[in-house]
């Protein structure tokens, strides 16, 4: 049977193996080196590593950030951890004054091997500071890859592609998947920014889902299977740049449409999604476009709004009743 | 009496410059440096307007030629070097070439970058020279240049350039923080010319003991008058041997003046922010000035050998405007690739090609605990 680990320990797995392939690779952040190590994903890299190239950093979010693009450009390729995306808005600078136009501004002749991972807290009351995913202001920016991984596998492919790449990047990890377990191979891989993938095939309509939004897709296409209606499920793994090529073929074939995304209604990845369907087609979507997105609103503590806030398969199993309707 | 932007007009015109703290020979080449970027300074100034063929806002560093020169003479190709937005003068420190300078500033295609960033943003990757306009961003990457330099024990230190201004923010901090914890191969070089665009040091902070402070996170500090070219070098150079022994990090405060306003080649007196009286204080200790004198007294220098340098750098800059005049506006056929460089030479050589659409929904999601 195929090796089965979290989606936690393909994170650390792959970590690992980046540094061992290259001493380039450095781990940067507040509490790397700690046992709990990030939710499980550097724990014991310090010790096989040293405290050096797994360094526990000052709070200094927007240092770290700049930091990592100061050693890049003496050859380190640095990944910079942040336990909290919601902590790492200091860096806000350094990433899009600096580390997103670095290759810009120095006219193609330098990088910026920088990679970003910012973590998104879900559920147990994590309130309005600790639960910000904002993935759809990262997309909007020229010069910063952006990554939001849903599976084990996805997630070490990802992050090892992102470490050995030349451009920037943030991969922004739900934490409600960290427990997540799924086949991944043990051998460094690669997953290739900018390729969707076709997670479900189904004819009736296409629902695109990202990061987090994907595991209760997946449910509601399961679910309405067994009505006989058939979902089509495109995971687009990242966001920048943003796979339109898969979304718009299966839109095509299923000329219905549905976005489940992690972030507020309003501004955000699925409005992007929507619109380029609606370039390509237009009045051939036989359906309004629906989005399943969190309330235009910051995200409650109190378990009962959660439960509220949070859209599950029910709120995509609507949306898809009501493209279908 | 500890010098300051407010002592210093009390001691009077300064009287102390030494030729001899650098030697002869350093302390001419130190006089042609400083010439040269106060003439290339001067001559982009007064061609900006009318023929407004220089579209970007340029911060003129008339009057802070002391410290560009001295390091200019003091760091090799391989020291990074990360500047403020008055970059001319770190630009010209690091050896860059002055032809791409100009090209930058007008814009063209044959520029240090491309015509794509200008003054403000200017870089030279092969020389190792980047700046930029938000005041810190380019410290706090210096910062983690000396962190790569040591992890790695290159021999290269990191130098970072900007004004008291810069100071204010609190990635500044941050920074020294940083730098004092882990002792990194980094020279942070304040040019203190009192003010942050119009505004004086001392209506922004509490004093003006920017050494005293970085002192208490483990930066030594030196503050030093910022026009005596011979003990800027001086300053330097010690401060930069120790840091190639693994002796840093340092800071050098050399207060200093631009003679030139803020930005661009237009009189900002509107604002009122400093007095007549103030500027013909800096006019008369400009560092060119105060060196040449001596120089000369000590027959070191004559009016031949300055009309010759003079000579050597008029027919630079003029080579300069031509080279810059004459080439070409840039193109950009792939937007997509000015901002991504798209491959990966590394992950090709180290990753396998791998794709898997398994996964099972049929998980529950993590539950979170306090921490």
């Amino acid at each position: 049977m195929a090796r089965e680990i979290s989606y936690a320990e393909a994170i650390r797995e792959a970590t690992d193996q980046a540094m061992a392939l290259s001493n380039d690779v450095v781990v940067l952040g507040q509490l790397v080196d700690t046992p709990a190590g990030i939710f499980g994903t550097t724990t014991g890299l310090a010790g096989k590593y040293g405290l050096e190239r797994v360094q526990d950093y000052p709070v200094s979010e927007n240092l770290m950030t700049a930091a990592a693009l100061g050693s890049s450009l003496t050859g380190l390729r640095p990944i910079i951890c942040h336990q909290r995306l919601d902590f790492m808005l200091y860096s806000l600078d350094a990433i899009t004054n600096w580390l997103a136009l670095w290759r810009f501004k120095s006219n193609e002749k330098s990088s910026a091997r920088v990679t970003i991972r910012a973590i998104v807290g879900k559920g147990w009351g994590q309130g309005p500071q600790h639960s910000k995913s904002l993935h759809s202001w990262f997309a909007h920016l020229p010069g910063l890859r952006v990554a939001m991984p849903a599976t084990a596998f996805d997630a070490k492919g990802l992050l090892l592609e992102s470490v050995f790449s030349e451009d920037p990047a943030i991969i922004i990890e739900g934490r409600g998947l960290f427990s997540m377990r799924e086949h991944v191979p043990e051998h460094p891989y690669r997953v290739r920014f900018g390729q969707a993938l076709v997670r479900k095939e189904g004819f009736d309509v296409t629902v695109v889902a990202i990061g987090v939004m994907v595991p209760p897709a997946m449910r509601a296409a399961a679910i309405l299977d067994k009505e006989g209606i058939s979902v089509e499920v495109v995971d687009p793994r990242t966001l920048n740049p943003l796979d339109r090529e898969t979304i718009v073929k299966s839109t095509t074939k299923t000329s219905r449409l549905v976005v489940a995304d992690p972030g507020w209604h309003s501004f955000g990845a699925a409005t992007e999604i929507i619109t380029t369907v609606t370039e390509s087609m237009g009045t051939q979507l036989l359906c309004n476009p629906q989005r399943v997105t969190y309330p235009d609103s910051h995200t409650p503590m109190s378990m009962a709004l959660e439960k509220e806030y949070y859209p599950n398969e029910q709120e995509i199993i609507l949306a898809i009743r009501r493209a279908l309707e | 009496m500890e010098i300051s932007h407010s002592t210093i007009r009390q001691i009077g015109d300064y009287r102390l410059v030494n030729p001899e703290i650098a030697g002869g020979e350093i302390a001419i080449r130190l006089h042609y440096q400083m010439l040269r970027l106060r003439r290339l300074e001067e001559a982009l100034r007064d061609e900006y307007h009318p023929a407004d063929e220089m579209r970007c806002p340029i911060h003129f560093c008339i009057g802070q030629e002391a410290v560009p020169a001295a390091l200019s003479l003091l760091l090799s190709t391989e020291d990074f070097l990360f500047s403020h937005h008055r970059s001319h003068g770190y630009y010209f420190a690091k050896g860059a070439p002055l032809n791409e300078l100009f090209a930058e500033i007008y814009g063209r295609k044959t520029g240090a970058s491309g015509g794509l960033a200008g003054s403000q943003d200017i870089s030279h990757p092969s020389s190792n020279f980047y700046s930029g306009a938000i005041l810190s961003g380019a410290v706090s990457i210096a910062t983690g240049a000396a962190f790569g330099f040591q992890l790695q024990k290159k021999p290269q230190i990191s130098v970072t350039g900007f004004g008291e201004g810069a100071t204010d923010e609190g990635a500044f901090w941050e920074a020294v923080n940083h730098a004092g914890a882990k002792k990194l191969p980094l020279l942070f070089v304040v040019e203190n010319n009192r003010y942050a665009t119009f505004s004086d040091q001392l209506k922004r902070q509490n004093s003006d003991n920017i050494c005293e402070r970085v002192e208490a996170f483990g930066v030594r500090s030196k503050k030093i008058f910022g026009n005596d070219a011979p003990l800027v070098w001086q300053t330097l150079k010690d401060e930069i041997s120790r840091l190639r022994n693994d002796d840093g990090p340092a800071l050098v405060e050399a207060y200093t003046y631009r003679l030139n306003s803020h930005v661009g080649p237009e009189d900002d007196g509107i604002n009122n922010y400093r007095t007549q009286e103030e500027m013909e204080f800096w006019k008369r200790n400009c560092p060119i000035r105060l060196l040449q004198e001596k120089l000369v007294a000590t027959g070191l220098l004559n009016e031949k050998l300055i009309a010759e340098a003079e000579e050597t750098i008029a027919q630079e800059v003029a080579n300069c405007f031509d080279f810059a005049k004459s080439s070409s506006f840039p193109k950009v056929s792939d937007w997509r690739a000015l901002n991504f460089n798209g491959n990966s030479p590394c992950a090709d050589a180290f990753l396998a090609e791998e794709n898997s659409a398994i996964f099972n929904p049929a998980q529950s999601e993590a539950k979170l605990a306090p921490y």
